[in-house]
Formats: C-alpha cells, structure tokens, sequence
C-alpha cells in the first residue's frame, strides 16, 4: 500500500507492525488446547464452569508470553502472531476430519507444523473424543434438519464448530473498575449466598469460577510485565528500552486496577479482548463503542498535557495491527460461508449518545484515521450514522475512509439499528447505545445474549422447491413439503402459496435444531466472557445460560433475497401476466439449465428486476419479507423471540453450489445474490435505484441487520464534487429507511489481475458480502463474485453524452 | 396543443444520479431529435427524432429469431449469413425483434413517453434531489426541439419544487425558448465554434441565431443561470484564436456562472456502427491531460469573474494518479 508523502512519523512504526503481520503465514496453535486438556485432567469431577474456568487460568499461567518488536500495545491469545487456536472441548473433531488438508485446503488455510499435529493425536484427540458440544450437536440433530442441511437448503453448524463470539462483552466496565473491581462485586453476591438454599450452590460455584478467571486474568498481565521487564534488560536501543519498561508498568496496573490514561485504557482492553477469544475461539468479539467509553480517558490525558494527539493516533494504529493478528479457526465449509479469517471484532463509531445527542467527538474521527493509516483487514470498522444529529465534517470523514477503496467503513442508518433493538425488545434508553456486531448485526453492550447468525436459509431453494414438488434439483430428492406439481398452479397467487410453504418448513426446520443448539449450549459456559457482563453476577448464572440481562431467540439468515425475488417476478411475469411460455415450457427450460432454451432464458433474463426501483417487482419484495419477518419471528426459543436477519458473509456462493437454474434467469450452481443487494449484472439504473429497492425490504424487522453491497468506481470518491454527491447519497439512503451498506471502490481490471498474480496483491483488500479480507486469501469463485458485481454506473464518468 | 401531462415526447433514455449535468445528483432526460449534425457527435442515437433501431452485428450468432418475428418479413439474412439486414421500407418499428433478441445484438433508440410518465420516473429521486441539492437535466438531442413536451416536463418538476436544469444548442426559434425559461434554474448552452463558416461546416448550420438567443436570454427578465459549455475538438475548434473568441463572447454575458470545457472522447464510436452510420472523426484521439489544462488556462486569462472547469465526467487518457474528471480545485480563472 503506497503512502503519502508528509506522513507522519508515527506511520514508521505502523508499517513495520503492519508488514509484519502481512508477511506472516497464518498457523495452527494447539498450545492452549494442550493446555486446557491437561487442566481438564486435573479436574475431573468437578462442576464444568469450574473446570473451565481452572482450564482459563492454567492457560494464562502458562501459556508462551511473547512481545514482538516495536509493539507498543501487547499481548495474544496463542503462542504464534497469525494463530488459529483450537477449542478442544467444543470441536477438536473438526481439526481431525482435516488433518491433511488444513495446510492447504481452499478457503482459509492454516499450517500445521509436524510438531502441532503430533501433539493433537497424542494429547488432545485421544483425550476428547466422545466429549465435544460438535459431537452432541451431531448426535442430537433433528432427521430434517439434517436432511435440508445435508441439500445445502440451510447451514447451521456454525455454532457447533467454533465458540459463542456475536457478542459485545462489557469493556466499559472493565476498563474502569479493572479486573479487582469486578471481584468486589462477585465477592459482595457471592456472601449473599446461602448455600442451605437451594440454588445458592450451584450460584456459588459459578461465582468462584468468576474468580478463578479474574486470576487468570491479573497473573497473564504479570507475566506480560515480566516479559517485557526481561525484553528491557537485553535492549540495546535506548528507546525501545523505555517502551518496554513503560509497557511492563502497565501491565503490572491494568486489567487488574482501573485504567488512569489512554494507553491503560487501550491495554486493558486488548488484555481482555485476548481472553475471551483465548476462552472461546470464535467470530465476532466486538469492541464496540470505543469512541464513547474511550473518550474520558482521551479527554483527561489532553487536558492535563499527559499525551499529544499525535501519539493516541500512534496508539490506535498499534492496536489496530493487533486486532490484525488472530485468525479465525472454524472447519472448511464454514470458512467457504465466512471466508477471509473473519474476526470480525466490530468497533463503532458516531451515532447519539444515551440522551439521543450528537455523540461524534475527536476519537470518532480519529478511529476512522486509525483504519486509513492501517488498512488491515481488522477491525471491521462501523459507522452509526445519525442523518438528524451527527456533523457533515463526520459524514465528509466517512466518505473520506470510503474512498481508499478498502470496503471499510459498514455505514449504518443509526435510526434503523435503534429500531432494531428496540424490536429485540430492548427499552429505547439503552437502545441508544447499541453497536454493530461482526458484519452487520446489532449488540448491545455487556447486556445481550444471542446468537446473531445462527442458522442460513437458502431462498434460492425455496423457489426450486415451490417449482419441483419440495424436491432439490441437484440431489433429485424431495426434501421439503410437497405442494403439488406448478402445472397445476392457476394463479401467480397458487405459487407465492408454495413457496411460502417451503420456507415455513425451513424456518421450522432452523428452529428445532436452535432448540438443540440452545441445549448443546448449557454445556459451553464461558466465565471470561461472562466476567463483564453485570447480570451475569447479579444473577449469579453464565452468559450461556441466560445470565445476561436481554436474551432474545438466535439470528435466522435469509440468503438469495434478489434470487427469491426476481424468480417470482419472472414466473408471474413471464407465466402468469404475459403468457410469453407456459409453466411446463419454464420448467424444461430450468431443467435444462436453458441450454437451447435462449429464448425463455431471454424472457427471464428481460423480466423486471430487483434494484431498478421498478415498483411490480419491489413490491414482492416488500410481501415477501414482511411474511418472512412473520415467520421468523412466531417461534421463541426459551431465550426469546427468534430474530431474522439478510447477512450472507460469503454464503451466497456455497449455497449458490446447490441451487439449480432459476427463473430469474440465473444458470444453474452459480453464486446467490449477496445480503439484500440486487443480483449481479441486473441493476442499470444506478444507486439511487439501487437503494429505493432495497428500501422496500422491512428493514426495522431484520433485527440482525441488512446487508447491502455496492460496487463504486474510484472516480465518484476522486472528485471534491463526487465526494459531496457521496454524502447526499448516504444521507438519501437514511432517508429512505435503508438499514446499511457498504461499498467496493475497486476497479475489475484490479481484481482481475490480482486474482492472477496473488503475489503481487497480498495487501489488497476487498469486501466480500460483510467484512473486509485479503482478496489473495479469498477462494476463486468468491473472487468471481465481487468482479462480477455491477459497477454503479450512474456515477461513472460516462454519463454525459454530448 | 394537447394539454398537460398527455403531451407526448420522443424519449432516448432517462439516466439516474448523474453527477456531470448540473447541481447535485440529477436525473437526466435525453430527447430524440437534433437540429445541428456536430461531426463529433458522441450520440449519433439521439439526432433523429423518432425512435430508431440499432444492429451490434459483433453480437450477433445468426440465430434468426428475429428473422422468423418480424410481423412484416423487413429481416432477412445477408447473402453471406454474416449479418441481418433491416428492409426500412417495410419495418413498421414495432421492435418485436429488438424483444425477442437473445444476443441483445437488435438496440431500439427511444420511445414516446408521456409527460406523466417521465414525471414519474424524475420524482423517485426527491429524496437524492433533496440531499444533494440535486433536479432534473433535460439533455438530449436538443430538448428546444420539442418545446412543449420539455416545457410542460420542466413545469411539472418546478412545481414540485425540483431544481430544472436544459443542455441546449440554442438554435431554435425565440417562442420555443420563451416556453421553457420561466421553469428553468440553470440552462447549458454549447458554444461549439465561433467562426461563422467553420460552424457551417463542422456543425451543419450558421451560429448567428444561436448568439443572438443567448444575447436575448440574458436580457430577459427569467434569472435563470447559464453556463457555457465548450466541446473541446482538438484541431477543430481548440485553436487560441477560437477560445479567445469564445472568451471574448462570454464576456458579454451577465447570468453566465461557468465555463465548462467538454474534452472530446470517443465513447459514441460503437452507436455509430450499430446505426450503420459513418463516423467521420473515427480516428481522432481524444486531447491529453496537459493539451486540456493548457486550454483552460489560455480560456482563464480572458479575465472573466467566472471560473473555467473541466467538466463532462471526462475518460480521456488522463494519467491514473493525477487528477480525475471535474475537480473543483481546478478552477482555473476567476
């Protein structure tokens, strides 16, 4: 990534850090794994959090402690810098069905040195088997459920084969009391206890679990200190001498006591962060609102002259190398849904304050600069974007960021997510503070329980369904309900009925097996995460089990909403309003995959498409998502309400493997539509159509978040008057109720070139459906996808003719 | 003359959230039908007034579905089967074939639309007009040339309070002129060349009138905005002696706001062979950055109070890293 002359001198040390990351293959890190499989040999007996908990702290006493050079803010979960740590008590299995291939398989590979692996077969593997939550979820899961999962109709292993992550854990409240101060709360609830009352034993022993955690916790920083202590006594140069010797003293004062400055603030932080993903490997850790709770220890250390802006920009940029390090583990078909190591630890910035005020202050912007003088893949960086209350220098900032082209930032509607929480339930005054999470679902922090994504329905199947009698077109089975054979079908109306029927079976299908998940979950208690959480102690019960104090259903994700859509528009218009062929003509032409069938194919193809803001087809759109959102939201787990959202990450493609051709013209196995953006290639009318359609989706009621794609040329962002149309763009698309979007400033020659020559464009970054990654990282056909996405045409430079 | 919104105009196409014709995010209405035949015309579909049919004969694979359409037998094959000939005569413009095209290698140029209809595709986009400051262009083609449809479309649009921009040659009589102004915010007026033979023979009709109308437009009483707009064609109207004519003249004029050069590009080249229509500049390269940068400073020095832009979203070979296409920094005079 070229830089610009005059920068500042903070960015030497920034691209040190930075390079030092790219250049770094990532590997698997069975090291707290052995770990944890050794201390749950020392334990047997015990209560499992208890077990947990002591599993947490032998890691932390004993794990490999490393500092890297030039580092000012330290520390990680493994022992390796690009480490895909395993949870061997959740999904050791997942490891072993890929021993051979995880070196290098094709979406997110990790090596594993020889060393690595003899310790999984010796240590780890022998210890587990029979034991993990992946293999009760296997044991467990509904005949039908696994029959749709098995068609590719839906996925839902995720939660099986990676920790809780979707969450937002309480880093305010971590930061200010440090880890001591929440002791005194656990210890005050625990002497409240009395263990002649039923329950209190139970209450008991998960409060001493709290405290096993919290001395974890405070013994890793020790021996961070004393790391860099060592580090000290051996530097040469006097410079870094003093930086390590400041980072040993900071790491002997937080997380254990409250932070005093910036820095310790910062610290505590990634301390914390590091152990709830070395608890739990898993996506979607999300820091959140740094801005808000950030900026009183900004304030003060300005004030007082303790620290000059310069250097809190230094600092951010180091921690922003950091969340940069680890790397998602999860086994290959979930990687092809989520491909690119996705973290996706969510920091969020702008939006209103807790009165419902403008919130934007100076760290808004500069954690936007943090992402520009970084751009890492992490962290994925949200704006929550006030049109009524936040300052058009903030938007100009927003658009600045847009315009390197790195997929960053997720711009969301701030008055759509406040809708959203509210819709989960939560009163208006804490929804006020709600913050994105992982791609572009809502949290809440310290406060909320769900899992945001935990099932994926494929709408392109539901409309092969409704046109093959519940049968899958690729596997020739029937999978689904039986609604009758579509030559019988009278009315356009006989068909939305069918395939209305088959995504009642799939809904039904995703919550059965949630209720498994759920149960699954009881046993996966996480006492490092649930540390930060206050009702977790109030109530003296794990983040788990319904310790927090909102837990809503888990997240239902539609995926192929532009598929679903157009492929109705397509059947009512091309059979049922104009009679250009007949049912039996569409489906021979299907089946065929319209090989010598052009002419249906062209009558499909021409049919009115989502995203041209064509009112005929966004209507069905509008139906159709509001009867999903009825559907979703009927069924509670014993959590809460199931919750829908349209996030597909990288789904579209796998899930695209299992649909055959569609009447929306598309050929058979090729990818889906990503999140509620328009189909590839189908869209003509530019953004300002674009973003009308996408805004007859019910937004509000996707409670786990919308996603919207938008591929920009880079000449829109180049010009004083392009980046001013940008923020009326943006502003228009609040306006209008649409919920997020994101866009993909890259030209296709870029990607094409890349895709070719990956060595050449190891740092280019791309946004695949969600989240930012390496695009040399990403598997062919995803890469496929996003060049093959429309170009928004309405701002490119050829619009004037004369 | 009909009434309202049923008065019906020859349409080319409607594009949405442009952001080279005017203030904001616009929407911009090309008409159908041209006065003037500019050599350089980089939208040869938009000079006749009626819809019209276009043939990519490189798409074509000889299928023969439109052959076999054709209500009237107009198609047929070429002698050699390499191509598909349209008998004009007999072709009624029904565009069955142009629908049934599976290679979308049969184009149609236009369409008759209401003043309803095109009122309603303008109006999706308040909302981006709002935020951006942002209306409707009428562009064509020569809006001028169907005064009525653009006068009672700009009326429609002012009364809802939508910025009204027209992209005009002005060679058109005073009452047609006279029907748009009191519904215009801004009007674009190309001045393509000052001499009065080289006009002749480059543009295919004298520019006295076209000055005279620009003269009387700002006399009038309407305070709508102009900008001069010059369509820079190397070698034949980007001479020293034709910009500083074009200086001198705008001068003159009081309601200008901007001069804007239009380099020329060649992105019409392919409309050309789709209408079987010569193009006669085919092998002129577009101007280079620094030929486009030193004309508008030659234009700058005219001392105008108005500043002279680069403007038209231009895609000339301008280097990657340098300067893109209407950058506001580059207000050269003023």
């Amino acid at each position: 990534m070229s830089k610009i002359e005059n920068e500042p001198k903070y960015m030497d040390r920034v691209h040190r850090l930075k390079n030092r990351v790219l250049g770094t293959r990532p590997e698997m890190d069975l090291e707290n794994a052995r770990i944890l499989t050794e201390s749950f040999k020392e334990t047997e007996g015990e209560p499992l959090v208890v077990r947990k908990a002591k599993a947490f702290r032998k890691q932390c006493v004993e794990k490999t402690v490393k500092i890297w050079d030039d580092e000012l803010i330290i520390g990680s979960s493994g022992s390796k810098m690009r480490a895909g740590i395993l949870n061997a008590e959740t999904c050791w299995s997942v490891l072993d069905d890929e021993l051979e291939t995880i070196s290098e398989r094709r979406y997110d590979p990790f090596y594993l040195k020889s060393e690595e692996r003899r310790i999984f077969e010796e240590e780890i593997r022998p210890y587990w088997k029979g034991r993990s939550n992946y293999e009760e979820w296997l044991a467990q899961i509904p005949d039908d459920t696994r029959e749709l999962r098995d068609n590719g109709v839906i996925y839902i292993d995720r939660k099986a084969v990676r920790g809780w992550g979707e969450t937002t854990a309480g880093y305010q409240w971590l930061i200010s009391e440090g880890v001591l101060g929440i002791v005194k709360a656990v210890k005050k609830r625990r002497a409240e206890l009395d263990l002649t009352v039923p329950g209190d034993y139970e209450k008991d022993y998960y409060l001493k679990s709290l405290l096993i955690v919290a001395e974890g916790m405070i013994s890793l920083a020790e021996r961070y200190a004393e790391e860099a202590d060592r580090l000290a006594s051996t530097e040469k140069d006097s410079q870094r001498k003093k930086e390590l010797l400041e980072i040993a003293g900071i790491c002997r004062h937080v997380p254990a006591n409250p932070a005093r400055t910036f820095r310790e603030a910062l610290q505590s932080l990634y301390f914390y962060q590091i152990s709830v993903f070395m608890e739990q490997n898993a996506a979607s850790y999300n820091p959140g609102r740094m801005d808000q709770y950030l900026w009183p220890y900004y304030k003060s250390d300005i004030e007082s002259g303790r620290i000059a802006v310069e250097e809190v920009q230094e600092l951010l940029d180091c921690l922003w190398v950091k969340f940069s390090e680890p790397c998602l583990f999860q086994d290959a078909t979930t990687a092809e849904f989520a491909a690119g190591y996705p973290m996706f630890q969510n920091v969020c910035v702008g939006g209103v304050d807790d009165a419902g005020r403008d919130a934007v202050n100076d760290l808004s912007y500069m954690i936007i600069q943090a992402t520009m003088d970084v751009q890492l893949y992490q962290p994925s960086l949200s704006v929550r974007y006030s049109l009524a209350k936040n300052p058009n220098s903030f938007l100009r900032k927003v658009v600045e960021l847009v315009s390197l082209g790195t997929g960053f930032p997720a711009f969301h509607n701030d008055d759509v997510g406040i809708r959203m929480l509210m819709n989960k339930g939560i009163p208006l005054r804490e929804a006020y503070n709600w913050n994105p999470c992982g791609c572009v679902e809502t949290n809440l922090e310290g406060r909320l329980r769900h899992y945001t994504a935990l099932a994926d329905i494929n709408l392109g199947s539901m409309v092969e369904f409704g046109l093959l009698d519940g049968k899958s077109r690729k596997s020739g089975k029937y999978v689904s309900a039986r609604t009758g054979s579509p030559e019988e079908f009278e009315t356009y109306d006989d068909f939305v009925a069918a395939v209305k029927e088959h995504i009642q079976y799939a809904t039904r299908a995703v919550v059965k097996a949630n209720h498994v998940i759920d149960e699954v979950g009881m046993n996966r208690p996480v006492p490092a995460l649930s540390f930060t959480f206050k009702e977790c102690i109030e109530k003296a019960k794990d983040y788990a089990w319904g310790g927090a104090k909102y837990n809503t259903g888990n997240g239902i994700i539609l995926i192929g909403v532009a598929d679903l859509i157009n492929s109705m528009a397509a059947v009512r218009h091309v059979v049922f309003d104009t009679k250009q062929a007949t049912m039996a003509e569409l489906l021979d032409a299907l089946d065929r995959d319209f090989e010598g069938y052009e002419e249906i194919q062209k009558l499909c193809t021409d049919a009115p498409k989502y995203g041209n803001d064509d009112q005929v087809v966004d209507d069905i759109a509008g139906d159709m998502f509001t009867f999903i959102a009825d559907e979703i939201e009927k069924y509670s787990s014993k959590f809460g309400r199931m919750t829908p959202g349209i996030l597909p990450v990288s789904g579209n493609t796998p899930f695209g493997l299992e649909v055959g051709a569609l009447p929306s013209g598309r050929k058979a196995w090729k990818p889906l539509a990503d999140g509620v953006s328009p189909s590839g290639g189908t869209d003509f009318n530019g953004p300002s159509s674009v973003l009308k359609s996408v805004a007859n989706i019910p937004h509000g009621r996707f409670v786990q978040g919308t996603l919207l794609n938008m591929k920009v040329e880079p000449a829109m962002l180049s010009t004083e008057n392009g980046i001013t149309q940008m923020m009326a763009l943006l502003k228009s698309m609040c306006s209008l109720g649409v919920y997020h979007v994101q866009f993909n400033v890259i030209d296709q020659q870029k990607l094409i070139r890349a895709q070719k020559n990956p060595d050449e464009y190891r740092g280019l970054l791309v946004r695949v459906a969600g989240y930012t990654a390496y695009f040399v990282e990403l598997g062919k056909d995803v890469q496929d996808d996003i060049i093959g996405r429309t170009i928004q045409h309405g701002i490119s430079p050829i619009a004037n003719r004369h | 003359m009909k009434n309202g919104s049923d008065v019906k105009g020859s349409v080319l196409r409607i594009e949405r959230t442009s952001i080279h014709d005017g203030p904001g995010l616009r929407t911009v209405l090309f008409l159908k039908g041209c006065p003037l035949r500019c050599r350089w015309c980089s939208t040869p579909e938009s000079q006749r007034s009626d819809p019209e049919k276009g043939y990519a004969r490189e798409r074509c694979i000889g299928c023969g579905v439109c052959v076999r359409s054709c209500p009237e037998g107009a198609l047929s094959f070429s002698a050699d089967r390499q191509k598909v000939c349209t008998d004009s005569s007999k072709c009624q413009k029904c565009f069955l074939c142009v629908a049934k095209c599976p290679q979308r290698a049969m184009k149609q140029y236009g369409s008759f639309m209401s003043v309803a209809e095109v009122v309603r595709e303008i109006t999706k986009d308040e909302i981006f007009f709002f935020h951006s400051g942002g209306g409707v262009t009428i562009s064509g083609g020569e809006p001028l040339n169907q005064p009525d449809f653009t006068s009672e479309v700009l009326r429609e649009c002012k009364e809802r309070g939508i910025h009204t921009a027209i992209e005009t040659a002005l060679h058109a009589p005073w009452k047609s002129i006279e029907k748009v102004l009191p519904w215009l915010d801004v009007l674009f007026v190309d001045i393509k060349h000052m001499d009065q033979r080289n006009h002749k023979e480059w543009v295919g009709t004298g520019n006295s009138l076209i000055h005279d109308n620009i003269r009387r437009i700002d006399q009038s009483k309407y305070p709508v905005e102009i900008i001069v707009r010059i369509p820079l064609i190397p070698g034949i109207n980007d001479s020293n002696a034709n910009l500083l004519a074009v200086g001198e003249f705008c001068k003159s004029i009081h309601k200008l706001k901007e001069i804007e050069l239009l380099p020329y590009h060649r992105l019409g080249v392919e409309t050309y062979k789709n209408l079987e229509v010569d193009y006669r500049l085919k092998d002129m390269e577009p101007p280079s950055l620094e030929r486009i940068m030193d004309r508008a400073n030659l234009l700058s020095k005219c001392n105008m109070s108005v500043p002279v832009r680069i403007g038209g979203g231009f895609t000339g070979k301008l280097p990657d890293h340098k300067v893109k296409d209407e950058e506001s920094s580059r207000k050269v005079g003023g």
